[in-house]
């Protein structure tokens, strides 16, 4: 590659400019005296097209000029590149043009806090977003009755547009909350969101989830969990609620009613079929106030089969619902075989298996979904 | 069909088992095995770089994700030394002096992508994020190279974990003149990645794994 003398070969004015969409923008080149070149030697591309040139004039001998009318917003967020070429097409100077919109008022701020211990905001950027220029966002808070303005400092910890404030934070006294939009064209701010952190309690899903079979009933599961165990630290009271789906289907029944206990039965379910089973919890009753939290997440799924009866069901295939029971059949007794005579295999057994087979599913879909 | 099914399972269980064996090395490794893990650090590197050039190119926009972009090199400071060398300096390299050019050539690179952090898309951010912690385990890689043979780490600022570096020439007077900095670390990069694994496989060559073992086996005596 052809090294360049010392000094910058041209100028260009100006240089890294921001503009607004619909502007119009002269920009001019001027070459260094040290590399002889006149105004007619040169000519200008914008992102790599050459600009027509009719569009070109010549200000002195050695400084061309462009006229760009009614731009368009940057192509992309580093900036347009508009270049200074001399004739047999080398690179004299560049100037990166950044055209875009001033930021729109972010919305739909939410905050949630995991077990009343930190804060987790997420918002969206006003319009779809597209100001074609690099947006950044600043989330703050402050007391309510006191003066100072804090700054969040963990982004994006639940998607692009989020924050999260670890620690420091006071309980029975309500927050300010908004979000700052800047870009090199302007700022905006939110409308302030007021909260008090026990508004907006949630917790960690019930944990250890198990899913067993009712006896020989074949159309029972039996799910248990445990309770999180912040429940006992913060003094609240838990509800919950159950989701479970058949293993081919997408669609999911809800269990409303659980109420506090740790246990349910799930009846009206098909025999010999493969059941994924979700639980949640929401912490209501903080320090004695009758209002619920927010819902923690799903626990991950658990897998249990119902019995198959001996007699034929209806309306099933037959060879492929033979094929799967046999399979699993054998299973069971090849995972019987090794635990009797492999060291170290407690955890394999009929469980894993259907949670392999949740897995699995899970797996379809993403791949599906790309 | 479900047999295949049975056995990605099986596999999948039995890689759940504790105490897998070889999983818990902490021997040192030889001097000829440090190579060959070095050698294999760049063919690994030398393939994310192409996904992650692809993505900072299309960032900087046309005409730098052109294929034939060739725009000059000005006189300023380079960021990082030449990997481009004569080829019979190149053949007389001291195994010292061959390890040292590639250690300080990829601390200079760390440097200056570790600069680029906060910019760019998301899509960006996470790659480059990903490419410099390979590239810190390239560097660390290479030194433990070194070390093993008995030489000392080539003086001169360190990587520093969010610093940029500071330049003889100056940072780029304006963005442009930044992009096109940042297209030849790019190829400059991408021409260490290459030389590298000649180096390496030289190296190979000149430390072979049976001289390591007489050499810990007289080491026990």
């Amino acid at each position: 590659p052809f090294v360049s003398p010392a000094a910058d070969p041209a100028v260009i004015s100006p240089q890294d400019p921001t503009l607004l969409i619909g502007s119009s923008l002269v920009a001019t080149c001027t070459v260094s005296p040290d590399f002889h070149l006149k105004a007619e030697d040169l000519y200008w591309t914008l992102n790599g097209r050459r600009l027509p040139a009719a569009s070109y004039a010549a200000l002195g001998p050695t400084t061309l000029s462009v006229a760009l009318a009614r731009l368009n917003g940057s192509k992309q967020q580093s900036g347009d590149n508009l270049v200074c070429h001399s004739r047999d097409g080398g690179i004299l100077a560049g100037s990166c043009l950044y055209v875009g919109l001033p930021p729109e008022k972010p919305v739909n701020i939410t905050c949630w806090s995991k077990n009343m211990k930190d804060l987790t905001c997420k918002w969206a950027p006003g319009t779809e977003g597209e100001t074609f220029l690099h947006t950044n966002y600043t989330l703050k808070y402050k007391l309510r009755w006191y003066g100072r303005d804090n700054t969040c400092q963990e982004y994006h910890t639940a998607g692009p547009y989020s924050c999260h404030i670890p620690k420091d934070l006071a309980l029975f006294t309500p927050y300010e909350i908004w979000v700052e939009a800047s870009n090199r064209l302007g700022v905006a701010v939110s409308d302030v969101v007021m909260l008090d952190i026990l508004d907006v309690v949630t917790t960690d899903p019930p944990s250890d989830v198990h899913v067993s079979r009712v006896g020989d009933l074949e159309d029972q599961l039996s799910v248990r969990w445990s309770s999180p165990p912040a429940l006992k630290d913060f003094l609240f009271q838990a509800k919950y609620q159950i989701q479970y789906r058949v293993e081919d289907s997408s669609e999911w029944k809800v269990v409303d009613d659980v109420g506090n206990q740790t246990s349910c039965r799930l009846a009206g379910l098909r025999p010999g079929t493969v059941y994924f089973v979700q639980v949640r919890c929401n912490p209501f009753g903080i320090y004695g106030s009758k209002k619920a939290g927010i819902w923690s997440d799903w626990s991950n799924p658990t897998a249990a089969s119902t019995p198959r009866s001996e007699r034929a069901a209806g309306g099933c295939d037959p060879k492929g619902g033979e094929q799967n029971t046999t399979l699993r059949r054998e299973l069971k007794q090849f995972f019987g075989w090794v635990k009797k005579h492999a060291y170290g295999c407690s955890n394999l057994g009929i469980k894993l298996y259907d949670q392999w087979r949740v897995w699995l599913q899970k797996s379809h879909k993403t791949r599906n979904q790309v | 069909g479900d047999s295949w099914g049975i056995f990605t399972f099986l596999c999948a269980a039995l890689c759940n088992l504790p105490a897998l064996p070889a999983l818990n090395c902490t021997e040192e490794l030889g001097p000829g095995q440090s190579i060959q893990k070095t050698y294999d650090l760049t063919r690994y590197l030398e393939h994310q770089l192409r996904t992650l050039a692809g993505t900072y190119l299309n960032y900087l926009g046309p005409p730098f994700n052109e294929p034939d972009f060739n725009p000059p090199r000005l006189a300023r400071a380079e960021r990082v030394p030449s990997a481009t060398v004569d080829l019979d300096l190149w053949r007389g390299l001291t195994d010292n002096a061959r390890l040292a050019a590639n250690y300080r050539a990829y601390s200079r690179v760390l440097c200056s992508l570790r600069a680029l952090d906060g910019q760019g898309t998301a899509e960006l951010r996470h790659r480059l994020g990903h490419f410099c912690s390979s590239l810190q385990g390239l560097v660390l890689s290479i030194a433990g190279v070194m070390s093993s043979l008995g030489y000392p780490l080539p003086a001169g600022p360190p990587p520093q974990p969010g610093g940029a570096p500071t330049q003889p020439g100056g940072a780029a007077p304006n963005d442009f003149l930044k992009k096109m900095d940042d297209f030849w670390l790019l190829k400059e990069l991408q021409t260490w990645l290459w030389r590298s694994a000649k180096d390496f496989n030289r190296l190979k060559k000149k430390v072979p794994p049976a001289v390591v073992t007489l050499r810990m086996e007289a080491r026990g005596f």
